[in-house]
């Protein structure tokens, strides 16, 4: 892989987790509020594949998709204000956090209900199959969502009129709180791709070399048309207190959730809430995205300290620029929410 | 007797003490066992009894609660625990089709003592998808009991009760009454499961109103007490059955008559309870009965447009002014 | 092209209009702001002008009946000749506010006299938009919504229905002749609603014979009105019997220093009582002067509320019949007494007073009248104070 091609996927995490890291410290601020989904940890995924697809792909997203949103052309301005509520984010302050939205950089949405992503997306590749088109839908899905019905449904479908879908199971191991070999009987995602003979692999998700290779070939095989393919990514996120210790932290927020009884909506969203941990802590639980690809474009020789240091000044004025600019956008206003329901009412006038 | 207690708790009391007392009741759900549940409802009961009897499932609304209607055929109690009524919609299936029709098509043959428990309603800032009022969309179906409870001790009084049902029954909780404090006796007698409360009484107006709309209420009936309107307001505790008597009563003693509904009008819960007390009270209104209900809309993320998208205090005191503007006059 | 004119308002206070008569007549060529039509309303007579240039052109609505603000009453057309067809014009905004000058009895809908508002419907014409709760709670008190006039929103309510349970009872006219509604003017009304409501007051009454000689030669010789020397006589009377100026509360006994008394004129189609203030100490040229303004007020029918409200005492004079020998009045609300004046014979007239009983008992009211008699033997002690 060329040294640009690393650089581009370094500076893309070194955003992701900027963006993010600043996503939860607005939360705390109150400019951002309801349920708010991190991604760090995971950056490699998103990363990997979405630079592998192609421009005239389709993505279709969870409620965990900030990152997956400005992979594919969305500003940080756009999706900071989204997250602000604001009338300048991609989804003018109607869906925040949880649905984003962007036609025309063909990013199919953010879904808040689980399993909501397979359905949708096997619909777009039957409609780009109807048009005969070389491209792809990209859809998202976490370890949790594969015990929806809507996931074997739509894989029955996707494999059986050979749709153009490439199924990307996000797997950090955790259904909220409840780890996967306490909701899966099997536990390996990819494996269950076979039951609709639909072609699969299981990949290191914290290599973001890999899953570029992985997806890069896996959606060749489907522009060429053959069909659906599900590709698994092993990864973790670095959210709550999940990533120092997923064996034994439960006990840890019970006793956490009993100090905090002012906030209502504290108990709903703490899974959301930022504790990053400590570089120990994410050294004693595996490689981090990012240390690992500074690390392996070091060894080629590919990146020095100074360049590194730029890069990160460079995210930190994107998301400076992102978050004055949602601070600075106005409120939609319930008008405008009015004219978003009716946006597809033509000429009729209701009675 | 009584003690102040979370709405949550009283919840959390009411599983424990019906766990306790029978071992054919058993809670499922996402996150119920190790987690505690999302509001802290099953907190400790794993560690009691167990993962038989507490147990956390795969996220497959439509399957556990089909479970729930399984076992309750042979007659387990299951309490299904579905972390929002936004997801209750994959599970309308097993409640709609499978829980309700069993005992009816069999000729009466099977007892269907499942609860589920979720809440609705809007929270703060969860967007269109989480910030659903579906209550509706249950009321039309012959056989379900929907409870709503609106404080902790209508929790405690109405899930105890619910549990010990034969029938299904929704219990309708709310993202913000979990944390709301209130009294609770656990020793007195409670009413019947669908009895509605008279939380104040005036003369001027009559307010229906059911879960956490009952704070917004009363808030609005004190504001409009100090202008000079007495308002009778009614937390009606259960959407299936409604008790129309309740309501009637305070009709006649104060001929107008508001409903307030997180829900948008348009075929709401307000819908049926206009039309019923219509009905019922036709010849005691002196005045058009008026619903107060959210906008036709979704529910905006914008936490602005979200407060503006359903009723507040302000909101119900205008409504009832306007109601009450020819109460003097001759 | 024609457009409606309609009733227009002419107070904060007003909701229906009462037409008096049409200024012009169909056809006639109208200048905007010339007046067209008079309109009483709650407050006095109005002029209403037009708002356009233009013609009137018909159907015009029924004079001495009530309209909506709002109600079309006539059109106003950009030609001379009509052309159009005036049947299009639109049906009163709701039933009851359309009032035909005549409304048929309701057992009897007769082919004559077909109103001109086309659209009137005669069964329609009597009745208001009634709540639930006002039909039923009429239905179990066996009462018929027919007479009884409706709240402020124009529709009846339980609390009209229950002021009419707790009302004197109507007359039941049905088994008499046919027979037709005049509606009250607002003055008709508020003199029956007035009257009726003194009904509650405790009233005696004391008689006395006044020597009015010397009065008369004192008015005729400076052109004064002899009511209003009377009522000077009456208000300087007062000053010595200051609880004749009281009025009874429930709060206690409301005591007033100034004297105004009003005194009841003869209008056509009611009555009414400009009040004259502090008729004790003012000038009695100014008294006169004042008189003067309230009766022309009253010819142009401008009376305002202030020149017709508050009054302390009253005064009733119906000297000008020679067949009145005496008669009684009834005491107004706010007022201790009221002065009834019968027809002189031989420069002897009989006045009776009339009296709260609350606030004064017969012997204050002999010693009123030795007083009164004591003042009308020297006029000329009624200007100077």
């Amino acid at each position: 892989m060329d040294r640009e091609t690393q650089l581009k996927l370094l500076k893309d995490m070194l955003l992701a987790r900027a963006f993010e890291e600043r996503a939860a410290e607005e939360y705390t601020k109150g400019n951002i509020a309801g349920f708010l989904h991190l991604y760090p940890g995971e950056e490699a995924v998103a990363v990997g594949v979405l630079n592998a697809a192609g421009p005239s792909d389709y993505v279709v997203s969870t409620y965990r998709e900030h990152v997956h949103a400005m992979l594919r052309g969305i500003s940080p301005d756009q999706v900071m204000a989204e997250l602000f509520g604001k009338k300048d984010g991609c989804s003018h302050g109607m869906g925040g956090s949880m649905h984003l939205f962007d036609r025309q950089k063909r990013f199919m949405g953010g879904y808040g209900i689980v399993g909501e992503t397979f359905p949708v997306a096997t619909g777009i590749a039957y409609s780009i199959a109807m048009k005969q088109q070389p491209e792809a839908v990209i859809c998202f899905f976490g370890d949790g969502a594969v015990n929806q019905g809507t996931f074997h449904e739509s894989l029955n479908m996707a494999a059986l009129w050979g749709l153009p879908v490439l199924f990307v199971c996000e797997n950090n191991h955790y259904q909220i709180g409840t780890e996967i070999h306490r909701h899966s009987a099997v536990a390996e995602v990819y494996k269950r791709a076979c039951g609709y003979r639909i072609p699969a692999r299981r990949i290191d998700g914290m290599n973001v070399l890999e899953v570029y290779e992985a997806t890069g070939q896996a959606l060749q095989q489907i522009y060429a048309g053959t069909g659906p393919q599900l590709l698994e990514f092993e990864t973790y996120r670095f959210r709550g207190h999940s990533m120092a210790d997923p064996g034994s932290y439960r006990p840890k927020v019970e006793v956490e959730a009993f100090k905090d009884q002012e906030d209502p909506v504290a108990i709903a969203i703490r899974e959301t809430l930022p504790c990053y941990p400590s570089a120990d802590e994410i050294s004693a639980a595996g490689p981090d995205v990012i240390n690992k690809l500074c690390s392996q474009m070091d060894n080629l020789g590919h990146l020095d300290n100074r360049q590194l240091e730029a890069l990160r000044s460079e995210v930190a004025q994107i998301v400076d620029d992102a978050v004055a600019f949602a601070l600075a956008s106005p409120e939609p206003t319930l008008e405008d929410a009015q004219a978003y329901l009716d946006c597809n009412r033509q000429q009729e006038v209701l009675i | 007797m009584a003690e102040e207690m979370f709405y949550w708790q009283a919840l959390n009391r009411a599983l424990y003490q019906q766990m306790e007392a029978d071992d054919s009741v058993f809670l499922l759900g996402e996150d119920v066992g190790l987690y505690g549940g999302s509001y802290r409802v099953s907190e400790g009961l794993y560690a009691r009894f167990g993962e038989w009897r507490v147990r956390d499932t795969p996220i497959s609304e439509g399957s556990f609660t089909g479970l729930g209607v399984g076992a309750a055929l042979l007659g387990s109690r299951p309490v299904v625990e579905i972390m929002t009524i936004n997801f209750a919609l994959l599970a309308l299936d097993a409640i709609i089709n499978m829980a309700t029709k069993i005992p009816f098509m069999s000729g009466g043959q099977f007892p269907m003592p499942l609860v589920v428990r979720t809440p609705g309603g809007v929270a703060k800032q969860l967007a269109a998808q989480h910030s659903q009022r579906l209550e509706q969309t249950l009321m039309n179906v012959p056989g379900l009991r929907i409870a709503v409870p609106a404080t902790p001790q209508d929790a405690w009084w109405q899930l105890n009760q619910a549990i010990r049902s034969d029938e299904p029954i929704i219990v309708l909780e709310h993202e913000l009454l979990y944390f709301s404090k209130g009294e609770v006796d656990t020793q007195v007698e409670a009413p019947p499961m669908h009895r509605a409360r008279v939380h104040r009484q005036g003369a001027d107006l009559t307010i229906v109103t059911y879960s956490r709309m009952l704070q917004v209420s009363l808030q609005a009936a004190e504001q409009l007490s100090a202008q000079g309107i007495e308002a009778t307001v009614i937390d009606l505790r259960s959407l299936r059955p409604i008790d129309w008597d309740s309501c009637v009563q305070s009709i006649e003693q104060t001929h107008r008559l508001l409903v307030v509904e997180e829900d948008s009008s348009f075929a709401g819960a307000g819908a049926e309870i206009i039309a019923g007390l219509s009905e019922r009270c036709f010849y005691l209104l002196d005045e058009p009965p008026k619903r107060l209900a959210a906008r036709e809309l979704p529910i905006a993320y914008n936490g602005t447009l979200e407060a503006m998208s359903i009723p507040r205090p302000a909101d119900i005191v205008a409504a009832a002014t306007d109601l009450c503007q020819t109460k003097d006059a001759i | 092209m024609k457009q409606p004119i309609t009733m227009p308002a002419l107070s904060d206070t007003m909701e229906t209009g009462h037409l008096h008569q049409w200024l012009k007549q169909p056809g006639d060529a109208i200048k905007k702001g010339q007046a067209i039509a008079e309109v009483e309303s709650d407050k006095a007579v109005m002029e209403i002008e037009a708002f356009a240039d233009g013609y009137l052109q018909g159907p015009l609505a029924a004079t001495d009946a009530d309209y909506k603000i709002g109600e079309t009453i006539a059109w106003l057309s950009d030609t001379a000749t009509d052309t159009e067809n005036n049947e299009a014009i639109p049906p009163a905004s709701e039933p009851q506010t359309a009032r035909p000058q005549t409304a048929p009895s309701t057992e009897t809908k007769t082919a004559e006299a077909a109103p001109l508002l086309p659209t009137v419907n005669a069964a329609a014409a009597s009745q208001h938009k009634s709540s639930p709760y006002a039909r039923g709670l009429a239905r179990d008190l066996g009462i018929s919504l027919e007479h009884i006039a409706p709240s402020a929103d124009g529709i009846i309510h339980g609390k009209q229905v229950l002021a009419a349970a707790l009302a004197p009872p109507q007359p039941d006219l049905k088994a008499g002749p046919p027979y037709r509604y005049k509606l009250l003017t607002p003055m008709h009304r508020a003199v029956a609603d007035n009257m009726s409501a003194t009904l509650q007051t405790p009233t005696f009454r004391v008689s006395s014979l006044l020597d009015l000689q010397p009065l008369q030669e004192y008015a005729k010789a400076n052109g004064f009105s002899l009511s209003l020397l009377l009522a000077r006589a009456c208000a300087l009377a007062i000053k010595k019997h200051p609880l004749f100026n009281a009025a009874y509360t429930d709060a206690g006994l409301a005591l007033r220093d100034r004297v105004d008394v009003s005194i009841a004129v003869d209008v056509p189609g009611g009555l009414l009582t400009p009040v004259l203030r502090d008729m004790a100490q003012k000038p009695l040229a100014d008294l006169s002067a004042d008189w003067q303004k309230l009766k022309q007020k009253i010819a142009r029918r401008r009376l305002q509320p202030e020149d017709y409200q508050g009054a302390t005492f009253y005064l009733s004079n119906l000297g000008t019949f020679p067949a009145v020998s005496r008669f009684d009045a009834i005491v107004p609300l706010g007022a201790c007494a009221i002065l009834a004046l019968g027809a002189a014979q031989k420069n002897q007239a009989e006045a009776t007073l009339s009296c709260d009983h609350r606030v004064v008992y017969g012997a204050e009211a002999g010693r009123f009248f030795s007083t009164l008699q004591n003042i009308i033997k020297q006029p000329e002690g009624l200007t100077d104070v």
